[in-house]
């Protein structure tokens, strides 16, 4: 069971969110040349060295990440074809809802997620409001937020499965 | 809180959780919850562990309650 892809789903998660929060400082730190006059018309935009590594280095491991979240999941669903998921599902794939037992375990992680997300997106709204943050720092926190809501989900679906004995 | 006899009486007729959850379509974790006191079947579950353990739903479980009250 600690090996089925939907118990790893919110770690790849997490893993996304980390790489996608690194990409943002890639691309929110360029400097951009607008040249608009009757005989030239160019846009230049210009990554300083480290924010271009970040841009590059991080959109190429995004798409190795993503080469082997889709081989991983084309695994699950060949080696459980009565338990499918598809990426494109509305529903979380995290979700273990195979009997009324498993289905219980994910309410409990899915009402401290909830939880979580009742106070932090409005506090983090009212931060984002009152702070004149710069706009990377308003992705890093709503970037952060969705990262806790999976390290939440994560630590108490694991807790449950964690003394597993036969 | 409710209590329970399955980890006994499946040890009883040489079940292991597998075997268990395969008569009662449910998964390994499942009683395994249900062991632990983790969580607390619906009254079909409960049914059906009490047929595969040939026994009834209230020799199988009980509110630790009427235990303390019955002692």
């Amino acid at each position: 069971m600690k090996n089925d892809f939907r118990m790893q789903y919110p770690l790849w998660m997490m893993g996304f969110i980390v790489v996608l929060g690194m990409f943002a400082y890639g691309v929110s730190s360029p400097v951009t040349n607008v040249v608009n006059t009757e005989t030239e018309q160019s846009i230049m935009i210009e990554f300083e060295p480290v924010a271009g590594f970040f841009v590059v280095g991080t959109a190429a491991l995004y798409i190795i990440m993503l080469v082997i979240f889709i081989f991983r999941l084309l695994r699950h669903n060949k080696k459980n074809p009565n338990q499918k998921v598809s990426p494109f599902s509305v529903r979380p794939l995290e979700y273990l809802e195979q009997d009324e037992g498993m289905t219980y375990i994910t309410r409990k992680a899915s009402q401290k997620v909830y939880t979580f997300m009742s106070w932090s997106l409005p506090m983090l709204a009212v931060f984002a409001m009152v702070t004149p943050l710069p706009r990377l720092f308003i992705v890093w926190g709503i970037l952060l937020v969705a990262l806790i809501q999976y390290v939440i989900y994560y630590l108490e679906i694991r807790k449950h499965f964690k003394e597993e004995i036969e | 809180m409710l209590r329970n006899r399955v980890k006994e009486l499946r040890a009883r007729y040489g079940f292991t959780q597998s075997d268990l959850g395969k008569l009662t379509d449910v998964t390994r974790q499942t009683i395994a919850f249900i062991e632990k006191g983790e969580f607390s079947p619906s009254i079909a579950l409960a049914l059906k562990l009490a047929k595969a353990l040939q026994t009834n739903v209230d020799e199988l479980f009980w509110l630790e309650e009427d235990e303390k009250n019955e002692k």
